[in-house]
């Protein structure tokens, strides 16, 4: 627990800065995809949300719920892409800030609060992968 | 409606949100749900969606400048994570089992117990006898006060909240908000946290239990591009704006008119969701 204020500090400081870029980062990269939304089909008509097409459908929209997909997209410049590309770098900020806490507590060799740490981080990476659908 | 029209005016209801949700605390999550199921009839499952994108652009955004003040109790946090995000994983696991009906009445139900809590008094527990098992986990921390210097605190029952925040987890993972109300009662309510410790762990819980759900949902299509975008602009800007805001107001008011607001939508919720309405 009595680890010197200043690496403390400086952590801290990382941290915060992390979680302000990467809001920002995730923002604009979703701006410059809103952009080209807008300016591609901003005057079609809405489409419809009112029901949400369940699994069967799913493979169609490949485009943005897949990383390949999204990779593609953001190649090509499509909007779909970039927006998504935004949300995944939105979700990545709160991962990586968890990942900053790890490698805090490896350094104060508090070994119990590192395992914890490795737990919640595993967890969330299990479940990006296992393909919960 | 055309595409731009429906944007514009979503960015718009996103900002509102986002500002509600910083001036009350509550996220911008809880705000975005009722927008866009009772104002644009969109489907609760791309609603959740938007949901998770609101949470995790408010946690962030705030949670950078908490941080700094240093109240976050990061072990507690992270120890407790561990029940959030399995919970969050079976939240949305089971999420897609569940006819919008039935989401809305869990929401509503939600609703009301925030309701409520927003009614509680707020207190630093002061006193309290730490047990055993919070020792060994470390949970004990301190936090600044308004005069520079540093009032250490201990808490209990840990397996309590530890329960009510896998339970936390699981609504998380269904309603895509923070539900930073059963994150309270855990750690305010059961652990006897003093309340600025707790409200700030919450919300730095919120972004991560968030995550943990929001890799589900955007595999499964349940985050749409053209919500997603100005729901994430619109939210974070508004929580920024409220966190500015909130230096200067005094929000006593406010809470209370919001509180009677979120119990209407509640009522409604309710109501259509027994009916078959939505």
């Amino acid at each position: 627990m009595n680890t010197t204020p200043q690496p403390k500090h400086d952590i801290q400081q990382l941290i915060g800065n992390t979680l302000r870029w990467g809001v920002t980062v995730a923002c604009l990269i979703a701006f410059i995809g809103g952009v080209i939304y807008l300016a591609k089909h901003g005057g079609e008509p809405m489409k419809d949300y009112t029901t949400f097409p369940i699994a069967e459908e799913a493979a169609n929209f490949s485009a943005y719920t897949t990383l390949t997909g999204i990779i593609d997209g953001v190649l090509n410049f499509t909007a779909v892409g970039w927006i998504q590309l935004g949300v995944i770098a939105l979700i990545l900020t709160p991962i990586l800030r968890v990942l900053l806490s790890l490698l805090d507590f490896l350094q104060e060799r508090d070994w119990l609060y590192a395992a914890i740490t490795a737990v919640v981080l595993a967890v969330i990476i299990l479940n990006s992968v296992a393909g919960i659908k | 409606m055309t595409i731009l029209a429906f944007t514009l005016i979503l960015l718009a209801g996103a900002y509102c949100a986002g500002l509600l949700g910083s001036l009350t605390g509550l996220g911008g999550g809880v705000v975005v749900i009722p927008l866009l199921t009772l104002a644009f009839g969109v489907d609760f499952h791309y609603a959740v969606g938007a949901a998770l994108v609101a949470s995790i652009s408010t946690s962030s955004g705030s949670g950078s400048a908490y941080v700094k003040e240093g109240i976050t109790n990061v072990r507690l946090g992270m120890f407790l994570e561990i029940a959030t995000t399995i919970g969050a994983v079976c939240g949305a696991a089971v999420a897609i089992l569940l006819n919008n009906n039935t989401i809305a009445i869990i929401y509503g139900f939600v609703l009301i117990l925030t309701a409520v809590m927003q009614q509680r008094r707020k207190s630093d527990h002061d006193g309290v006898v730490g047990s055993e098992c919070a020792r060994r986990l470390k949970l004990f921390g301190t936090w600044p006060q308004k005069d520079g210097t540093l009032k250490s605190y201990q808490l209990k029952h840990v397996g309590g909240g530890f329960g009510v925040m896998y339970i936390a987890g699981i609504l998380s993972g269904i309603l895509g908000i923070g539900s930073g109300v059963l994150k309270v009662i855990a750690m305010d309510g059961i652990m006897k946290v003093p309340f600025k410790v707790s409200t700030t762990t919450s919300n730095f819980m919120m972004g991560v239990t968030a995550c943990a759900s929001a890799v589900v949902y955007i595999q499964r299509g349940s985050i749409e591009p053209g919500i997603a975008c100005p729901v994430m602009i619109g939210v974070l800007f508004g929580a920024l704006t409220g966190a500015r805001l909130l230096k200067r107001l005094k929000v006593t008011l406010l809470r209370q008119i919001f509180c009677v607001a979120i119990l209407l939508v509640a009522i409604n919720m309710i109501y259509q969701g027994f009916t078959g309405q939505f």
